[in-house]
């Protein structure tokens, strides 16, 4: 694999404002394919601006975001949602349909990326079984714990077999043990290849975990944070 | 089952009152345009019949050779006001005569066919001709006289009834169009308020779904096949009870009206207009479904 082929995404010096908020400014970074980086900072220095763009759920004001060669800022209305199957998402708040079960909720992503019904039953169990909530598929989200509903989370965003997972305080809402297990799950995942962005204030993680490290302050990286503390 | 049918169905059976409005609004809308239409089915019979029926007979004179009526005959059928030409013998004539006073067969005893003229009977395609043909009629060496149908009591009655026919048929049409293009408003838009109102409860749903890439078809389909599923129920429920309504009142209709054939007579031909009517119900219902839906999505997305 050659070094430009390596390099899975790529920002540019990135400026993204919101009014006259400045989340991100003149951002440049790359992301290598496999790669586990953590995205710190205080709230408010542009760490969710930085997935968003990823995910193409906003434009830059300045500069590009590139994952896999294809200028995300370009992609329109009708390219936009086949980018974002080939990525996995989870959220400090879950985001699971409340009125479906652990299995439908899987499911849904599945009927999303296209894959015909008589094949959900296999993955949705495999994915089940990897996070362990194999007893919980017809549960729905209202008889389920933090800690498990971030796994259903999970659990669909590796359903669709992503490229790229991105986490946005995924243990935001779970207490140390869980957010162990869900780091666990995340480090295990990342060893099969996948990359993964996990943007996270929870420092005893980051130390825990020595990861790559992408220390946002003010909407700028800050300098000497940008390193691999492994 | 379909993802999106299931999807669909749940959210009917979340919200099984709003379900139940909109499916009986459009129950409503189809029962009456289901009766409007056998009553524009009805009406335009009632016309047919008055106005295709022999308003012209010309009495032929007794010494009328068999020659000279067929020649009269081909005569009349080459003429392109005239239709459904009928010659009557002397002897069907009586015959005619005794089945009209069939509740006195004293009457009929006392003739023979020798008193009863053989005439030609037709109708003219529209009664503005009747006069010019009768006129011709008149100059014919073998006709005796020429009449309307005695029933109707000649021209100036016929017209007469046809016109208040005509009359009180564009009443109905326009009234019943009306009414039902003002049940076809207001279903459209209680289905524009249902779809919003589900666009907006499912708004967590939808952002959920963007995240994870659903196209906006996947979205949007859901939504649709709900309004198609309240529209057809409606359809099927309006158009039932209409059916049922007409299938126990024919028999009533039928007998009341005689031989005039306001609805058909034959069960093949009841089912045959009650398919065409729901076959244009449901096409009308697509249209009306697909709109609905895909107007309140639009609407919705465009205010945020």
């Amino acid at each position: 694999m050659s070094k430009e082929e390596a390099v899975q995404i790529i920002f540019k010096n990135v400026s993204k404002s919101y009014g006259s908020l400045a989340a991100l400014d003149e951002v440049s970074f790359e992301i290598k394919k496999g790669e586990f980086v953590f995205i710190t900072g205080p709230s408010g220095a542009g760490k969710t601006t930085i997935l968003k763009l990823i995910l193409g759920q906003t434009s830059p004001s300045k500069g590009e975001v590139k994952v896999d060669g294809l200028n995300v800022s370009n992609l329109n209305d009708k390219n936009l949602p086949s980018y974002r199957q080939k990525i996995g998402m989870i959220f400090q708040d879950f985001k699971v349909l409340p009125e479906r079960t652990v299995f439908e909720n899987i499911a849904v992503a599945l009927s999303v990326i296209g894959l015909p019904e008589s094949g959900w039953q296999e993955r949705v169990e495999h994915v089940l079984k990897l996070v362990g909530l194999t007893r919980q598929a017809n549960h729905f989200p209202s008889q389920l714990s933090g800690g498990e509903l971030q796994r259903v989370s999970l659990a669909r965003a590796l359903s669709v077999n992503p490229k790229i997972v991105l986490a946005d305080e995924p243990t935001g809402n779970l207490d140390w043990d869980t957010s162990d297990m869900l780091m666990e799950l995340l480090e295990k995942i990342n060893k099969e290849g996948k990359t993964i962005i996990m943007a996270t204030h929870n420092m005893e993680i980051v130390d825990k975990y020595k990861k790559r490290i992408i220390h946002l302050e003010d909407g700028k990286i800050k300098e000497g944070k940008d390193s691999k503390s492994k | 089952m379909n993802t999106h049918f299931k999807t669909a169905w749940g959210y009917i059976r979340r919200s099984p009152f709003q379900a139940l409005a909109v499916s009986f609004v459009l129950g409503l809308t189809f029962f009456v345009a289901t009766i409007v239409s056998v009553l524009v089915y009805s009406s335009s019979k009632l016309i047919t019949y008055f106005e295709t029926r022999p308003q012209v007979i010309a009495f032929l004179k007794g010494d009328a050779e068999d020659t000279s009526i067929a020649a009269l005959q081909h005569k009349l059928e080459a003429n392109s006001y005239v239709k459904d030409v009928k010659y009557v013998s002397k002897e069907e004539a009586l015959s005619i005569y005794k089945e009209a006073t069939s509740d006195n067969p004293l009457l009929g005893q006392l003739v023979s066919p020798s008193i009863f003229p053989a005439s030609l009977e037709f109708s003219v395609t529209d009664l503005s001709f009747a006069q010019g043909t009768i006129d011709e009629l008149k100059k014919e060496s073998i006709v005796d006289s020429v009449g309307f149908t005695a029933a109707l009591g000649g021209e100036a009655s016929l017209n007469d009834v046809i016109s208040k026919l005509k009359t009180i048929t564009t009443y109905v049409r326009i009234g019943g169009i009306t009414f039902v293009g003002l049940l076809s408003i207001t279903s459209l838009v209680i289905l524009l308020v249902i779809t919003s109102m589900r666009v907006v409860g499912r708004r967590e749903e939808v952002e959920i779904l963007n995240l994870i890439g659903a196209t906006k078809g996947f979205i949007r389909r859901p939504l649709v096949i709900e309004a198609f599923i309240y529209t057809f129920f409606g359809c099927f429920i309006g158009w039932a009870v209409a059916f049922i309504a007409v299938l126990y009142l024919s028999p009533s209709v039928v007998t009341y009206f005689g031989e005039i054939p306001i609805l058909p007579k034959d069960a093949l031909g009841l089912f045959e207009l009650f398919g065409i009517v729901l076959g244009i119900e449901i096409i009308a219902g697509a249209l009306l479904a697909l709109s609905g839906s895909l107007v309140a999505i639009s609407r919705v997305k465009k205010v945020r």
